[in-house]
């Protein structure tokens, strides 16, 4: 085969592959660019600080929503990551290779690929049919629940890259194994530890199906965690089903927040991941 | 010999699964002294040097037999296994700093994370102990950087410092220097000198002459078995083994 005919391949190869990536990530811009078109007229001051306006009256606002976003989020982190944490740990330091540990390994990898649904219904019969009212606590419950695969994942991953010189270092000084697990080899592989447990919280913060059947909606602001919440996510399905045009302009309005949250959580694990390979650790 | 021994080893034996990797090992280790433990690859000093913190144990199917005195103590059936480490210190082949902590942190770790220290006296200590293995002046102005920042040497220096904190007994050294350049290897063979003083050390290396300079007391080891250990001079001009003669001489191994 010719010299030219090596490099008009090559070339077709090339074009071809960027040709499928193209339109691979051209429904992503559309999608982004139709939520930033539709979405960016919502946004104001109101709309972020207000509660709804009573049907048929204009203005008003989604603060209670997202209000309601950032408390479950935070609620399912305060117990989804350190438990995340944990298995992670116990997988990598406390047991790699016997049956318990696999049965752990397979069941936090089934419970990555468990659909959210499943999750909110869970929450539901657990929780929300013990107490008889829809509560933001199964919210949080069901959400913590999916980001203990994730961090745990993460955790185990970037606990067992650290290097056996380093553990035989802290065993030679007579270190405990809780210490050394916690204060040397967790504290080496935190960076990877703090992407995982971001990401796990960009994933949650998309999820909708689980709120429906936990935390539900509510038009005010919230005063207790064991009462029914409004979600960012869930005014999304709300207001864009609803057919009123002011609604829907509120529902994009709601997605550009949600996107720009999750994209401000993605670029903060691109921060600190680029921070952990400059310290060379 | 009494209370000149530092270490007694009786009738050490010790396994990896089926294989045995030491046999019936009979020495006593002089306190205050440099002992070095010499022979090819597979020989079974490494497994000799773990078993003296305990640390061959720890490896899947590994098995140890017989006794070893520490100070006239068993270190498997009369002491903790932590004791036994925190009394018998570690440097390794390849540096091993902690590169989550700062040049200072990494030498009171040991002190820190097993407990039992005074707060204020963490800096005083890791002064004193970076001035005993000299590595003060190269890194007083960056006590808060990595502990991985320093030289391959340097590094090296910091783990003997970070050991030498423990305020050991033993200080077991496995290799200390194969991964090191020409000038950091003599830095840490006269450090090795120096620290008689504090400790017995006893280590490990593939180089003869090393061995050589820097002991009191060699040991030569060869398929598991102790073929012989005596002070350094007569093993090295009057071998009493032909195994022993033909090894330091460099005819095999």
């Amino acid at each position: 085969m010719g010299l030219l005919s090596r490099k008009a391949h090559d070339k077709a190869a090339r074009g071809l592959c960027l040709l499928i990536t193209l339109s691979a990530i051209s429904p992503l811009i559309w999608i982004v660019a139709s939520i930033i078109a539709n979405g960016a007229s919502a946004i104001s001051w109101e709309f972020v600080t207000s509660l709804p306006k009573p049907f048929g009256e204009g203005g008003g606002g989604i603060g209670h929503a997202i209000l309601g976003t950032f408390i479950i989020n935070a609620l399912a982190s305060v117990w989804g990551i350190p438990a995340g944490i944990l298995t992670g740990m116990y997988l990598s330091e406390y047991d790699r290779s016997s049956r318990l540990g696999s049965a752990v390994r397979v069941a936090v990898e089934s419970l990555a690929g468990v659909p959210s649904l499943i999750f909110g219904i869970f929450a539901f019969s657990l929780i929300v049919l013990a107490v008889r009212h829809y509560t933001a606590l199964a919210a949080a419950f069901a959400l913590g629940l999916m980001m203990i695969p994730l961090v745990a994942k993460a955790t185990e991953e970037s606990m067992k890259v650290v290097s056996d010189d380093i553990r035989e270092a802290a065993i030679a000084l007579g270190i405990p194994k809780w210490s050394r697990t916690i204060k040397i080899v967790l504290s080496i592989a935190r960076g990877g530890v703090l992407s995982g447990s971001l990401l796990a919280f960009a994933r949650i913060s998309g999820e909708t199906a689980p709120l429906l059947f936990t935390a539900l909606f509510s038009y005010f602001w919230p005063t207790s965690l064991d009462q029914p919440m409004a979600t960012l996510q869930v005014v999304i399905y709300n207001y864009a089903l609803s057919g009123f045009d002011d609604w829907i302009l509120k529902a994009w309005g709601a997605s550009l927040l949600l996107m720009l949250l999750v994209l401000s959580i993605n670029i903060a694990v691109r921060v600190s991941t680029r921070q952990k390979y400059a310290e060379g650790a | 010999m009494g209370a000149d021994v530092e270490l007694d080893v009786l009738s050490l034996n010790a396994w990896f699964g089926e294989k045995q990797a030491l046999k019936n090992i009979n020495i006593q280790i002089p306190r205050r002294t440099v002992t070095a433990v010499i022979g090819p690859s597979g020989c079974g000093k490494s497994t000799f040097i773990r078993c003296m913190n305990r640390m061959h144990e720890l490896i899947p199917g590994a098995r140890v037999a017989g006794k070893v005195l520490l100070g006239g103590e068993d270190i498997y059936t009369e002491m903790d296994a932590m004791d036994v480490r925190r009394k018998v210190g570690m440097v390794f082949q390849k540096p091993n700093p902690f590169p989550n902590m700062s040049v200072e942190d990494n030498v009171v770790a040991g002190l820190k994370l097993s407990g039992g220290y005074k707060k204020g006296e963490l800096g005083r200590i890791a002064e004193k102990n970076l001035r005993a293995v000299g590595l003060w002046d190269e890194v007083k102005d960056e006590l808060k950087k990595s502990g991985a920042s320093l030289s391959g040497g340097q590094q090296q220096r910091l783990c003997i410092a970070r050991a030498l904190a423990m305020e050991p007994e033993v200080i077991l050294m496995d290799e200390p220097t194969s991964a090191l350049d020409p000038a950091s290897t003599a830095k840490i063979e006269e450090l090795v000198q120096k620290l008689k003083a504090y400790a017995t050390i006893i280590i490990i290396t593939h180089n003869v002459q090393q061995a050589a300079r820097v002991s009191d007391m060699t040991c030569f080891f060869y398929l598991g078995e102790v073929v012989e250990f005596d002070n350094t001079k007569a093993l090295f001009e009057a071998p009493k083994n032909p195994l022993t003669e033909r090894y330091i001489t460099g005819r095999f191994g």
